[in-house]
C-alpha cells in the first residue's frame, strides 16, 4: 500500500505542491496592477543584462579550481555597490581569489573597483585606489566606520581579511593592523552595524570552518570514489568575530565577552536587524550543516535563540546548508521577517515573525519552497524592485559542486535567477516574464542591490564563481513613483543602520527598515528607495533614528522621483 | 526478473559456501570438535550441505532450527552458538536450492534473531528474501497472469523504474476491469505526483486520492496524501482534518501524527500540536523531526523545561541520523 516510514520525505521530493499557487495571504494592500503590462508594452524587460562591452566591466572572477578541490574555490565571490568618491553615483567593487597556501595564481589576480562614469559605463580605478586584495578573497562589507562621510571597505579573505580606509582622494589605505580586524581564518560575509548603541559602526565577521591546505579533506563519491567538493559537515566549525569600534580607528575583539564566540559556526551569510523591536540590533546568521544562528541582542550581549525561535533547523529537525540571508518586513505587520537560502533538496525558508522572538516558515504554501526545492541559493535580497510599495524577493542561485550533475538528477551546477513579486496578497514567481536574464543559467554567488543609474529603480549586481559578473538594469521601478533617501546619522550611527522609515502616500501606508548587510558576501547601496506606485505625492514621512538617538522626525512636502538627504536632527531634507 | 546479486549468490558452488560457513564472522575460529551425538549429526548435515547433498542434509538441519536459543554455558555455549549459526546458514542455503521457502524463511529469521548484527546474516537475508519475492512474482505471473494482482505488480515494477505512463496505463487496465479494486486510485495519484511538479499533476493526484476514498474510505494513505497537498498549499485546516482522519483510520501510522503536529504548529495551534507529537516521538524516538517539532510546541506553550529536554533529544537523534543521500562522503 504505502511506504509509510519515509512518506513525508517521499512526498517532499516528488514535487508535490510545486505548482500550488501562493496562498499565504497577509494583507490586501493597494497594488499597481497595470505595471507589468506597461513594461511589456514598452518592450523592456523588468531586468536587463548590461553587456560588459557596454558597461566597461571586463573583470572576471578566477576561482583557481584545482584537482584537490579546496572548498574556497567554489563558494566565492562577493560584490558591492558603493559610492567611494561621494559623487552621488554608485560605483562597483568586485572580489577575486588570490594567492594563499593552496593556490598560486599563474597570473596576478586582483579585485576590481569600477568608478561610475554617470553614463552607464564604468572605469577601472583599482590600481589608483589600492584595493586589489592580497589573499584569497571572499566578500565585502562597506561602511563608514570612522564617520568621515566616506565609505570604507572591509574585504573578507582566506586566511586573513583587510580593512581599507577611504582617504577621500580616490585612494584607500590598508589599516588592518592598526585597526586589529584581520580576523585570521576563513572569513566569509561581514556586516557593519552598531551592536552596543554607542553610535559607532561595529563589525561582525562570519567565519567558516577550520581550514587550511593541510586540513583539506578528500571527499569521494560512488564506486569510483571520484573526488567532489565536500559537504562541509566534514569540517570543524569555528566561532565568528565581533569587533567593537573604539572610535579612534581601532577595534576590540569582543567575540567572547558578548557571547558570539560561544556558538560554533559554519557561517556564510549575515544580516543585522532588530527582530524584536527592542531598539538593539540582532543578527541572523546562515550556517552550513550546523543550525542557523539568531543572536538576540540583550543590551550588548548576545543570546543565541535560533533553535527554539524556529529558524535554526529544517521542519524535520535537521541542520540545512544555510547560505545567504536577508531581513525585511514583507507583510508590513511591523515586525521584521527573515529569509535564508539553502541547497538542493532542502528548500529555502521565509521566516515570518510571530512577534515574540519566534518565527514560522511561510515558504511552504507560498510557492517559494516548492520552486526552490531542487535549487541552491546564495545571494538574496528582499527589496521593492517595482516600486509598488511591496517588498519583493530576488534570488541568485547555483550549486556549489561543479560535478553535481554527474551524481544527482534534476540538480544543476548553473541555475537561473528567481524573482518573486509580492502582490500584497502572496508571492508570484515572475521570473519567466521579467527578462531573458532569468532564462540564463549562472554559477551565481554574491548579489548586491543598488541604483547605479539613479533612476529610482534598484539595479542588481551579481557575481559568478569562476566567471564574469552580471550587471542588471532595472526597468520596472521607473514605471512607478518613488523617493530615494540618504539618511545620515549624527548621534545615531552615520549610516543610520537600524532606522525605521514610515511613509504615507494617499491610501498607501508603508514602512521600511534599514537593515545591515544581507545577501551573500555582498554589500548594497546604502540609500533607501520608497516606492509609492502610481501615487504622485508622499503625504508624510517619519524617520525613527536608531539608538542612541532613538528620536522620530516627521517630514512633509516631499518630492517624488528623486533622491533626498536627511540628516539626523536637522529637521529638513535637501 | 532475478537480481544479479541473488543469481550470483545462488550460483556459488556449495564447497565455496562451505568455506564461507567455516570462516563466517561469528565463528571467528575453527569449529570446535564436539562429542555430543546431536552435534555430530548436525556437523554431518553441514558437511553434506557443503558437498551439495542438500536433500540428505536438510532434515537434520531443520531440526536445529526448532531448538531453543541460548543453550549451554561458557565455551559450550559459544560452540553451540557457532554450530547453530553454521547449521542455520546451511539450512537457508539448502532450502533455497530445494525451493523450500518456508524452511528458508525460518532459517533466516533464526539467524536474524540470534545474530542480528552479523554482516553475513544481513547480506544473505537481503538476497534470499529478494529471491523469494522474485519467485513469488514469477509464480503469480505464471498461475494468474490476468489477475489484477499480476497487473498491479507489473504496474509497480514500471513505477519503480520511473516509467510513469506505463505504470498509469497498467493501473488503469485494472480499473477498466473492476472499478472497485481498492488501492488503485491511490497508486494512480502517487504516479501523478511522481510525473513531475505541475499544477495539473497535483490536481490529477488530488482527484485520484479522492476517488480512492470513495472506493475505500478506510485508506489512511489517501487521506494522508490529501493532507499533504493541503499542507503544502498552506491550507492548515484541511491538512489538520485529513491528517487527523489518517491517524484515526490507522493508529500505527506514525507519520500522520507528525504531519498533524506540524500542521497544527503551522496554524499556531501549539497546545493542540503537543499530543500528536508526543505520540509520534513515542513511536519513532530516533527521528529528530518529532523532537524538534515537539520542542517548539512545548516552548510556545510555556513548557520551557520540556522544550529544552526535547531539543537535547533532537540533537542526539540528529547526531545519529544517517548522512544525506545527496552528499558526498569523506574517504
Amino acid at each position: 500500500m504505502i511506504s509509510r516510514r519515509r512518506w513525508l520525505q517521499l512526498l517532499s521530493s516528488s514535487g508535490l505542491g510545486s505548482a500550488l499557487g501562493p496562498s499565504g495571504a497577509w494583507h490586501a494592500g493597494p497594488k499597481s496592477s497595470a505595471r507589468a503590462a506597461r513594461i511589456h508594452a514598452n518592450s523592456l524587460p523588468a531586468f536587463e543584462g548590461i553587456p560588459s562591452a557596454k558597461s566597461g566591466i571586463s573583470w572576471t572572477h578566477v576561482a583557481g579550481i584545482s584537482p584537490e578541490m579546496y572548498m574556497p574555490e567554489t563558494v566565492g565571490p562577493g560584490c558591492a555597490f558603493l559610492d567611494y568618491d561621494n559623487d552621488g553615483w554608485m560605483d562597483i567593487y568586485l572580489v577575486n581569489s588570490g594567492p594563499c597556501d593552496f593556490y598560486t595564481p599563474p597570473h596576478p589576480l586582483r579585485n576590481a573597483l569600477y568608478r561610475n562614469n554617470r553614463d552607464g559605463t564604468f572605469a577601472d580605478v583599482t590600481e589608483k585606489a589600492g584595493v586589489a586584495g592580497n589573499a584569497y578573497g571572499m566578500g565585502v562589507a562597506v561602511g563608514d566606520y570612522d564617520g568621515d562621510g566616506l565609505p570604507d571597505i572591509y574585504l573578507t579573505q582566506y586566511p586573513h581579511s583587510i580593512l581599507y580606509h577611504n582617504n577621500g582622494d580616490g585612494t584607500f589605505t590598508d589599516v588592518t593592523a592598526k585597526a586589529r580586524v584581520a580576523a585570521p581564518g576563513w572569513a566569509t560575509s561581514a556586516v557593519w552595524f552598531d551592536y552596543d548603541n554607542d553610535g559607532l559602526l561595529d563589525l561582525f565577521v562570519c567565519r567558516f570552518v577550520d581550514f587550511n591546505k593541510a586540513k583539506n579533506i578528500y571527499c569521494g563519491y560512488g564506486a569510483e570514489n571520484k573526488r567532489w567538493y565536500c559537504k562541509p559537515n566534514v569540517y570543524t566549525p569555528m566561532p565568528c568575530w565581533l569587533f567593537r569600534n573604539n572610535g579612534n580607528g581601532t577595534f576590540t575583539d569582543v567575540s567572547k565577552e558578548t557571547g558570539i564566540a560561544k556558538s560554533l559556526a559554519k557561517a556564510w551569510g549575515v544580516v543585522a536587524a532588530d527582530i524584536n523591536n527592542d531598539g538593539w540590533m540582532d543578527l541572523f546568521v546562515g550556517n552550513d550543516t550546523v543550525p542557523n544562528f539568531l543572536f538576540a541582542n540583550r543590551k550588548g550581549r548576545f543570546e543565541e535563540i535560533g533553535l527554539l525561535a524556529g529558524v535554526g533547523l529544517s521542519p524535520f529537525g535537521l541542520a540545512r546548508s544555510g547560505m545567504g540571508v536577508d531581513a525585511a518586513d514583507y507583510d508590513q505587520d511591523g515586525w521584521i521577517d527573515l529569509f535564508v537560502t539553502n541547497v538542493d533538496h532542502e528548500t529555502y525558508s521565509l521566516y515570518h515573525n510571530s512577534k515574540d522572538e519566534t518565527f514560522s516558515d511561510a515558504a511552504p504554501g507560498s510557492g517559494i519552497a516548492a520552486t526552490t526545492k531542487m535549487m541552491s541559493g546564495w545571494g538574496v535580497k528582499l527589496f521593492d524592485y517595482d516600486n509598488d510599495g511591496n517588498v519583493d524577493l530576488l534570488l541568485c542561485n547555483g550549486h556549489p559542486d561543479l560535478m553535481v550533475e554527474q551524481r544527482l538528477q534534476n540538480v544543476a551546477y548553473r541555475e537561473k535567477l528567481l524573482l518573486f513579486q509580492n502582490t500584497g496578497k502572496g508571492w508570484k514567481n515572475v521570473s519567466a516574464e521579467s527578462g531573458p536574464i532569468f532564462s540564463q543559467e549562472l554559477a551565481g554567488r554574491g548579489m548586491a542591490v543598488g541604483d547605479f543609474d539613479n533612476d529610482g529603480s534598484l539595479d542588481v549586481l551579481l557575481t559568478q564563481n569562476d566567471g564574469a559578473p552580471v550587471l542588471l538594469r532595472n526597468n520596472a521601478g521607473r514605471e512607478n513613483h518613488w523617493l530615494g533617501l540618504k539618511l545620515v546619522g549624527r548621534k545615531a550611527n552615520i549610516e543610520a543602520i537600524g532606522a525605521r522609515v514610515a511613509y504615507q502616500a494617499g491610501d498607501l501606508l508603508r514602512h521600511q527598515w534599514k537593515v545591515g548587510g544581507g545577501s551573500y558576501l555582498s554589500s548594497h547601496d546604502p540609500r533607501m528607495v520608497l516606492g509609492v506606485g502610481q501615487r504622485q505625492k508622499i503625504d508624510w514621512l517619519e524617520v525613527k533614528w536608531p539608538n542612541p538617538c532613538g528620536k522620530t522626525e516627521r517630514f512633509t512636502n516631499l518630492p517624488v522621483d528623486r533622491y533626498i538627504t536627511i540628516v539626523e536632527g536637522e529637521g529638513g531634507w535637501k | 526478473m532475478r537480481g544479479i546479486m541473488s543469481n550470483f549468490l545462488l550460483r556459488w558452488p556449495l564447497p565455496v559456501f562451505g568455506i564461507l560457513l567455516a570462516t563466517a564472522s561469528v565463528a571467528g575460529q575453527a569449529p570446535p570438535a564436539s562429542s555430543a551425538a546431536a552435534n555430530s549429526n548436525v556437523e554431518r548435515a553441514i558437511d553434506l550441505a557443503t558437498k551439495g547433498r542438500c536433500e540428505e542434509a536438510l532434515p537434520a538441519l531443520k531440526q536445529t532450527l526448532s531448538r531453543p536459543p541460548g543453550r549451554g554455558a561458557g565455551n559450550e555455549q559459544t560452540s553451540g552458538k557457532q554450530l547453530e549459526y553454521r547449521a542455520a546458514m546451511a539450512a537457508a542455503k539448502c532450502a533455497m536450492s530445494l525451493d523450500q521457502a518456508q524452511t528458508a524463511v525460518n532459517a533466516l529469521f533464526l539467524l536474524k534473531r540470534d545474530f542480528p548484527h552479523d554482516p553475513e546474516v544481513l547480506y544473505i537475508t537481503t538476497h534470499y528474501l529478494s529471491e523469494l519475492a522474485t519467485r513469488a512474482s514469477q509464480e503469480l505471473a505464471h498461475t494468474a497472469p490476468d489477475s489484477y494482482q499480476a497487473q498491479e505488480l507489473q504496474a509497480e515494477s514500471f513505477e519503480s523504474q520511473g516509467r510513469w505512463a506505463e505504470a498509469a496505463a497498467e493501473y488503469q487496465k485494472i480499473l477498466n476491469q473492476n472499478a472497485n479494486v481498492p488501492g488503485i486510485h491511490f497508486r494512480l495519484g502517487r504516479v501523478a505526483l511522481s510525473k513531475g511538479a505541475s499544477e495539473a499533476n497535483t490536481e490529477e493526484a488530488k482527484k485520484e486520492f479522492e476517488e480512492e476514498l470513495k472506493t475505500d474510505p478506510s485508506n489512511a494513505a489517501a487521506e494522508f496524501s490529501l493532507g499533504e497537498i493541503a499542507r503544502r498549499a498552506g491550507k492548515w485546516d484541511e491538512a489538520i482534518a485529513r491528517f487527523s482522519t489518517a491517524a484515526r483510520l490507522d493508529s500505527g501510522f506514525a507519520e500522520a501524527y507528525l504531519a498533524l503536529g506540524m500542521s497544527l504548529a503551522s496554524a499556531q495551534k501549539f497546545a493542540e500540536a503537543v499530543a500528536p507529537l508526543e505520540k509520534y516521538v513515542k513511536i519513532v524516538p530516533d527521528d529528530p523531526a518529532g523532537h524538534y517539532q515537539l520542542a517548539i510546541a512545548y516552548d510556545r506553550t510555556g513548557r520551557k523545561e520540556s522544550a529544552a529536554k526535547e531539543m537535547q533529544l533532537q540533537r542526539e537523534a540528529a547526531a545519529k541520523a544517517p548522512p544525506s543521500a545527496t552528499s558526498a562522503t569523506p574517504q
